[in-house]
């Protein structure tokens, strides 16, 4: 499946560029295609394109703050996490994915 | 009569100390002296140091002695000497106020296991002591008995003066204990007090004429001298009214019985102190040894028990009194001097953290941590200074905190401003005299007056121009106030004049030609003339430089360089002459650009010419501590970069990563250049490339194995201390708040055998990772098994570092994959783990 993420932490530091390697880790691991834009300290990195969201099947938002322009992903399958359990779990993650 | 008129040196005002030495300075002579202050309009007896004192004269005040009598010459030589010698210094023995202030009400969470329980009051005297409670009641108000009555005067004053000779036995006994020069001179002010004619004076007129029982005296007559002190505009001299007190006191438990040595406790083992209230003498008579702390009732900061507690290195708290009353003797308590706290019945988990404090001091304390540091240098070992722009004395501890190897600008013109008449020398010399004690050999250059543009004196009165910056300032306006300048220039002198201190050099600003600077070494022969006429010691011999501030210095170095030991150039106003753009213009402020290839190339013609003609070259303008522009600095070859101190921790990683050829040739493509713009790129590309080395955020000492701590809040306590160790942050216990406001918002523990605590904080100098490994594994936010077996800490700074946090942002990605967590909790040895981190910060 082709899936965006976002990932957001309060300080924007460590947790959210984690949380984003480890989405992207565990994907590969079970044979989805995945994005991930974080929304750190500096910025939005990787951000996602108009088309990859469309294009994309589900989205995966492990976020402790607010996630900017969450309105992107409205018609989209959506998985609301915290950056923890993204680092935590991110097998369980990606199993809701499924229900 | 003869007057001498001086402006009052001392920042602390005229209390008991220069006001005793005054009274001896008078009573050696036949004479009477008048003492007047021409601005609380009080009239003082030189002979008497109560009065002294009650003339409420604090620094700066215009001031009179007025001599007449027999030995009136004598006596005013005497005295001009005095006034110029000795007075600035009398408070030279005493300890400047060290930094304990409190700051923050948060507490790590160590404070809050177990059953310790929690103190608060004001900080008096730094540093941590742990022992038994012993309490000590001894009250500083005078017991109502002693108003009870004898009824007869004689009896009553001869008591009154019996006591007063017993007291000034005890006291001179005491200053002569050794071990405490400053306990000594406390107690000998105190003695000037008891033998104060105002006072026993002011007692015995109570006895005689009023009839007055001794103890009801010495209470009337103290209250009033009490008052009259607290009615003084120095906070310090209110604070003297407990010197009066405590002597009153003394003075009735000898009338009325009750020796003060039998109320001392004899002290066993390591004791803490709890006393409402302990004068010098009796802190003075108990055993230091065994003393480890204080714990008083109201006292100030400059009360003369907490300056004696911080020259003898004894932690000290003041708290209130139901915080008094809450510690009970025998149990044991922990005086904590920098948070101002008292913990009694600390627990385990208190004491261990303690423990890291104390070790984290102990290593503050050895040599290189907070003193000279290694002189900065470059990648291929090119020594370059780095030192510290200041403005006013306050600022030099800072400064030489943050590794700074020299003051590379020391603006004098705070010293003039906001005032009305200019600050005579003897006020200027004990400003550039702690300049000078404080640098501990190293170098401190001195910038002479720099007024006009756009600081104005009213003293001055120097003319309103439609062009101040093109105008009269600076060395310019030197020819018409000659004297005001040789005064600066004999106090500097005076003050550079002992070899064990740092050298004093001084630098003029403005300079466009020979005839300036011929000019100032005239006055400064001058001034040195004067003094040696006045035999007051002074240096020899003192390096001047020329500030390199208009283009035409910056073109004409080779002519100045026969009459300069030294150049700096002041960056921010060469750039506006060259540029021809008022820095304060904003809508100019575009073109004001350091990068500019004119700038550049004048920059470069100026090192060109001071390595020609064998001279020094610094840089101090706000140039200098951009790291952006670092390399341009390096490759055009200075020898010192003077900064904010703030900067200095950046800039010294910084210089380490640069290779000075490579800075060369950076700086050759730079000045060919068309404009700022392409100059400002090529900047980014360079300090962009991997090739010159990731910016340091982990070094060696900021990776520690097998670390004792058992708890979250134990190791972060010892990774902050690291990280303040090494100069990288400015005050472990802010960031040690940050990193646990950060954690109470959820725990950073990931359960991958990893805790990542991170901060963003002000207290942040440079970005920086720490690592620990605890010997044994830790439980960090959930109960249950321990499972954390590496801390890594990670800390960026308020603003800016966008380089650092993509590094950091690289290292967490780093964390997720089980083969670096494995190096980092595998590897046997600390290379290896330094080299694992260093590797991930590397690679891309």
């Amino acid at each position: 499946m082709k899936i965006v993420a976002v990932t957001a932490c309060p300080t924007g530091i460590a947790h959210t560029y984690m949380a984003a390697e480890q989405l992207e880790k565990t994907a590969k691991k079970l044979g989805h295609s995945i994005r991930v834009e974080t929304q750190g300290a500096m910025g939005i990195e990787n951000a996602l394109s108009a088309r990859e969201i469309r294009e994309a099947g589900a989205v995966i938002l492990a976020a402790d703050i607010a996630v900017q322009g969450s309105e992107r992903f409205a018609a989209l399958k959506k998985v609301e996490v915290s950056v923890a359990e993204a680092i935590k779990r991110p097998e369980a993650v990606f199993a809701r994915l499924e229900k | 009569m003869t007057a001498i008129a001086f402006a009052f040196p001392l920042a602390t005002g005229l209390h008991a100390r220069p006001a005793s030495l005054l009274q001896e300075a008078c009573l050696r002579f036949d004479a009477v002296v008048v003492f007047r202050n021409g601005r609380s309009r009080r009239r003082a007896d030189a002979g008497s140091v109560l009065e002294l004192v009650g003339s409420a004269t604090v620094a700066g005040d215009p001031c009179r002695l007025e001599i007449s009598g027999p030995q009136e010459k004598e006596a005013a030589q005497a005295l001009r000497a005095f006034l110029r010698h000795v007075l600035p210094r009398a408070d030279d023995a005493a300890p400047a106020a060290a930094v304990v202030a409190s700051g923050s009400e948060w507490l790590p969470p160590s404070f809050h296991e177990g059953s310790s329980r929690l103190f608060r009051g004001r900080a008096l005297a730094p540093g941590l002591g742990r022992g038994r409670v012993v309490r000590l009641n001894r009250t500083r108000a005078l017991p109502a008995r002693f108003a009870a009555g004898r009824k007869d005067p004689q009896l009553e004053l001869r008591l009154f003066q019996e006591a007063l000779a017993k007291a000034r036995e005890e006291w001179m006994r005491l200053a002569a204990l050794p071990g405490s020069a400053v306990g000594a001179a406390i107690l000998k002010a105190q003695l000037a007090i008891l033998s104060d004619p105002k006072f026993h004076g002011t007692i015995g007129h109570l006895i005689t004429a009023w009839k007055l029982p001794a103890g009801a005296a010495i209470t009337r007559a103290a209250a009033a001298l009490a008052t009259e002190l607290q009615r003084s505009p120095s906070a310090y001299l209110r604070e003297r009214a407990g010197d009066i007190r405590e002597i009153a006191a003394r003075l009735g438990e000898i009338v009325y019985g009750g020796a003060a040595d039998a109320a001392l406790p004899a002290l066993s083992g390591a004791t803490i102190l709890l006393a409402g209230h302990l004068s010098p003498a009796a802190l003075l008579a108990l055993d230091r040894r065994r003393l480890r702390g204080l714990a008083l009732g109201e006292v100030g900061f400059t009360a003369h028990v907490a300056i004696l507690a911080r020259s003898l290195g004894i932690p000290a708290v003041a708290l209130p009194p139901a915080a008094l009353a809450g510690i009970q003797a025998g149990e044991e308590a922990i005086v904590d001097g920098r948070r101002g706290l008292v913990v009694a019945a600390p627990g385990a988990a208190l004491k261990r953290y303690y423990r890291l404090e104390q070790e984290a001091a102990a290593r503050r304390e050895l040599p290189g941590a907070t003193g000279k540091r290694p002189a900065a240098q470059t990648r291929d070992n090119r020594r370059i200074e780095l030192a510290a722009n200041v403005g006013s004395a306050a600022e030099l501890e800072p400064a030489w905190r943050s590794g700074a190897g020299a003051i590379g600008l020391f603006r004098s013109e705070m010293l003039f401003l906001d005032r009305e008449a200019p600050p005579g020398e003897d006020e200027q010399y004990a400003v550039y005299r702690q300049a000078a004690l404080s640098a501990r050999g190293r170098t401190v250059i001195i910038r002479t007056l720099d007024v006009g543009g756009d600081k104005r004196l009213p003293f001055l009165r120097l003319p309103v121009e439609d062009n101040p910056f093109l105008g009269v300032r600076a060395v310019r306006f030197y020819a018409n106030h000659e004297e005001l300048v040789r005064t600066q220039l004999r106090a500097i002198l005076r003050a550079a004049a002992n070899g064990r201190c740092g050298p004093l050099k001084v630098m003029v600003p403005m300079v466009t030609g020979v005839d300036e600077v011929a000019l100032v070494r005239r006055l400064l022969a001058e001034a040195a003339a004067e003094l040696r006429r006045r035999r007051v010691p002074h240096a020899r011999r003192l390096e001047l430089g020329i500030m390199v501030e208009t283009p035409a210095a910056a073109l004409a170095i080779d002519l100045l360089a026969p009459a300069a030991d030294f150049f700096s150039i002041g960056s921010n106003d060469l750039l506006q002459y060259v540029l021809a753009v008022d820095r304060g213009n904003a809508a100019l402020a575009c073109l004001y650009d350091p990068l500019h290839p004119a700038f550049l190339r004048l920059l470069q013609h100026a090192a060109l010419q001071a390595r020609k003609a064998k001279r020094w070259l610094g840089i101090c303008g706000e140039m200098a501590g951009n790291r952006e522009y670092q390399p341009l600095l390096v490759g055009l070859g200075f020898d010192e970069l003077s900064m904010v101190p703030a900067m200095i921790p950046v800039a010294r990683e910084r210089l380490a990563q640069l290779d000075s050829g490579e800075c060369r040739a950076l700086l050759r493509r730079a000045l060919r250049c068309a404009d700022a713009a392409g100059v400002a790129a090529l900047l980014r590309e360079f300090n962009g490339r991997g090739s010159n080395g990731s910016p340091r955020v982990i070094a060696a000492q900021l990776v520690r194995l097998d670390s004792a701590s058992r708890t979250p809040g134990e190791a972060i306590k010892e990774l902050c201390d690291m990280l303040e160790l090494d100069n990288r942050i400015a005050d472990a216990s802010v960031l040690e708040e940050a990193v646990w406001k950060r954690e109470e918002t959820f725990a950073t523990d990931l359960g991958l055998g990893f805790a990542l605590p991170h901060a963003r904080s002000s207290a942040v100098r440079v970005a920086s990772i720490a690592f620990l490994r605890p010997a044994r594994p830790m439980r960090w936010s959930v109960p249950g098994k321990p499972v954390v077996r590496g801390i890594l800490l990670i800390v960026v700074p308020e603003k800016g570092g966008e380089e650092h946090l993509r590094l950091i942002a690289r290292l967490s990605r780093q964390l997720m994959h089980e083969d670096f967590r494995a190096a980092l909790l595998k590897a046997r040895a600390k290379p290896a783990v330094l080299a694992a981190l260093e590797g991930c910060l590397r690679s891309h």
